[in-house]
């Protein structure tokens, strides 16, 4: 697709999407011009591959999204701060969750010790730190791919680590709850699995969630495997 | 320059493309409404009232859960066991946790049916020819709104859409967008309704959010003879939307990467769109990028 027509066909294929969205029903749009309540903060990474409302099989008014070079959760970035300010403290959701993904272009220009360029250096600085403090780790992985997989994994529990420290989403969480969830978005399958960090898995072992259709479970490894309804 | 009336939207975004497929999905939730950054402290302590609980569950996945446990455990006027409200919580928590897990395998299944090496291609690489600076509210999500597939489009989303000359978060987006990935079009895209906008436009100390919204207030200030002379609230308020989404592409026109890429390539073009919630439309302001350029240069000319 020529760049010509992806512009145009973002523009007119809105239009259709409108038009769909609204002949199946007629009050979604009121509706969303209402106000928003979404339950979850998305915080994950700018990637093109990565659309949080897709891949997560939401719609529009369900996930508040700030997504940056490596969803990375720097503690004195204004940026992220105010977002996490705005939907715990006002939005009030009732799930933070930290996505990291395979593949990401931000891990792997972390690894070597060559300049990336300009700001994204500085960006970039807690990732290198991270691949300062685990080298031993990260070197004793042979595939490259995999080594980018593990970094971008660190990056997610530090993001945690940040997250978890930040004041305003620790009051939300001793006064009603709030919930924060590490997660991997594998590229190469399409899943995102927990990592095992965060509110949810704080001191405990297997992690079942039952749903309607099914069970959760949430190993020691983080995979998650579907059972059957009991 | 901003063409002002939005009731006459670019006739590009009018067009019907015969081609798209709509999203298959008819999951929908009654919201109720509030703007959240004018919560006063009595609405934002009924805030929890505003649990999603969907009315149409016309897809299994969505979990359904009984509408009378998020009332219980909102409604501070029920006396409730706290044991059991503390369950229902924990409950509910899980669930809409859950739903999420289990969207997400369907997700995967259906683009896997559809093209068993959808997720090959993906992972090979990204090859974006957008990049999308838009605002963290939760009813724009670029993809959806505007048909594009994982892979199309590289997206920042920040309070308000903003782009500011110190903020490494935004900078470093841009930076990698053009420099590495040579996106051909950045796209700034603001809403109607802007919740940051419209603080912005009340005068109140709100905390941590005051450096970031500061920006905003300071497109009031560029802008503020127009916005004065409009006396509508509503429709100062919507222009202000307009503005800035005017003032944060001449703010990404500024950056040294927007500029050399530019001027070596002819790419990436800049536009700014605002998406109205009322019809789901996305208008393009019509930004006249070379103009903004030329007239930058004089004092931003990074190209040097």
């Amino acid at each position: 697709m020529s760049s010509d027509n992806t512009f145009h066909y973002a523009l007119s294929s809105n239009n259709a999407w409108a038009g769909y969205k609204a002949h199946q029903n007629p009050q979604f749009f009121p509706k969303l011009a209402g106000g928003q309540s979404p339950e979850i903060l998305w915080i994950g990474c700018s990637d093109s591959r990565c659309p949080e409302t897709t891949i997560l099989g939401m719609q529009p008014g369900d996930v508040f999204v700030h997504r940056n070079i490596a969803n990375i959760v720097s503690p004195t970035d204004i940026n992220t701060t105010a977002v996490i300010e705005y939907a715990v403290a006002h939005l009030k959701v009732k799930h933070v969750v930290l996505c990291g993904h395979s593949a990401c272009g931000g891990a792997a220009g972390a690894l070597p010790d060559t300049r990336v360029g300009g700001v994204l250096d500085t960006w970039l600085l807690p990732l290198k730190t991270l691949r300062f403090n685990h080298a031993e780790e990260l070197d004793a992985i042979t595939d490259e791919k995999e080594r980018i997989v593990r970094l971008a994994q660190l990056n997610v529990e530090a993001g945690i680590k940040v997250l978890m420290n930040n004041a305003t989403i620790r009051e939300a969480i001793a006064e009603r709850g709030l919930e924060v969830h590490g997660v991997f978005f594998d590229i190469g399958c399409g899943r995102i699995k927990e990592l095992g960090c965060g509110t949810a898995h704080a001191g405990k072992g297997d992690h079942v969630v039952r749903g309607k259709h099914g069970q959760l479970v949430f190993g020691q490894d983080g995979e998650a495997e579907i059972a059957a309804a009991q | 320059m901003v063409k002002a009336d939005r009731e006459d939207p670019d006739p590009r975004s009018t067009i019907h493309t015969s081609g798209h497929n709509p999203p298959p999905s008819t999951m929908f939730s009654t919201r109720l409404g509030l703007s959240p950054l004018l919560h006063s402290s009595k609405q934002a302590s009924s805030a929890l009232s505003r649990l999603a609980i969907p009315t149409t569950t016309s897809t299994p996945l969505r979990l359904t859960l009984p509408s009378a446990t998020p009332r219980r455990f909102c409604s501070s006027h029920t006396v409730v066991d706290d044991k059991d409200r503390k369950k229902d919580i924990t409950m509910y928590l899980q669930e809409t946790h859950d739903k999420v897990f289990e969207n997400n395998k369907s997700w995967a299944a259906e683009q896997v049916a559809k093209d068993p090496d959808f997720f090959k291609k993906l992972a090979a690489g990204q090859n974006p020819e957008y990049l999308w600076i838009g605002c963290s509210d939760s009813r724009i999500p670029a993809e959806q709104i505007t048909g594009l597939q994982p892979g199309d489009a590289f997206v920042h989303r920040n309070i308000a859409n903003l782009v500011c000359n110190t903020d490494l978060n935004v900078m470093s987006v841009i930076e990698y967008a053009v420099k590495h990935l040579k996106v051909k079009h950045i796209v700034v895209c603001g809403h109607y309704g802007c919740g940051g906008v419209k603080a912005a436009m009340t005068p109140k100390d709100l905390g941590l959010m005051n450096p970031w919204l500061r920006n905003i207030r300071d497109v009031y200030r560029l802008h503020e003879k127009e916005l004065d002379a409009i006396a509508d609230e509503e429709a100062r308020y919507d222009r202000l939307v307009e503005l800035n989404v005017y003032e944060q592409c001449r703010n990404v026109v500024k950056t040294a990467a927007l500029q050399q890429s530019y001027a070596e390539n002819g790419f990436p073009v800049i536009h700014g769109w605002v998406f109205n919630f009322r019809d789901g439309l996305l208008t393009d302001l019509n930004v006249d990028f070379k103009t903004i350029l030329k007239d930058i240069q004089k004092i931003y000319n990074l190209t040097d």
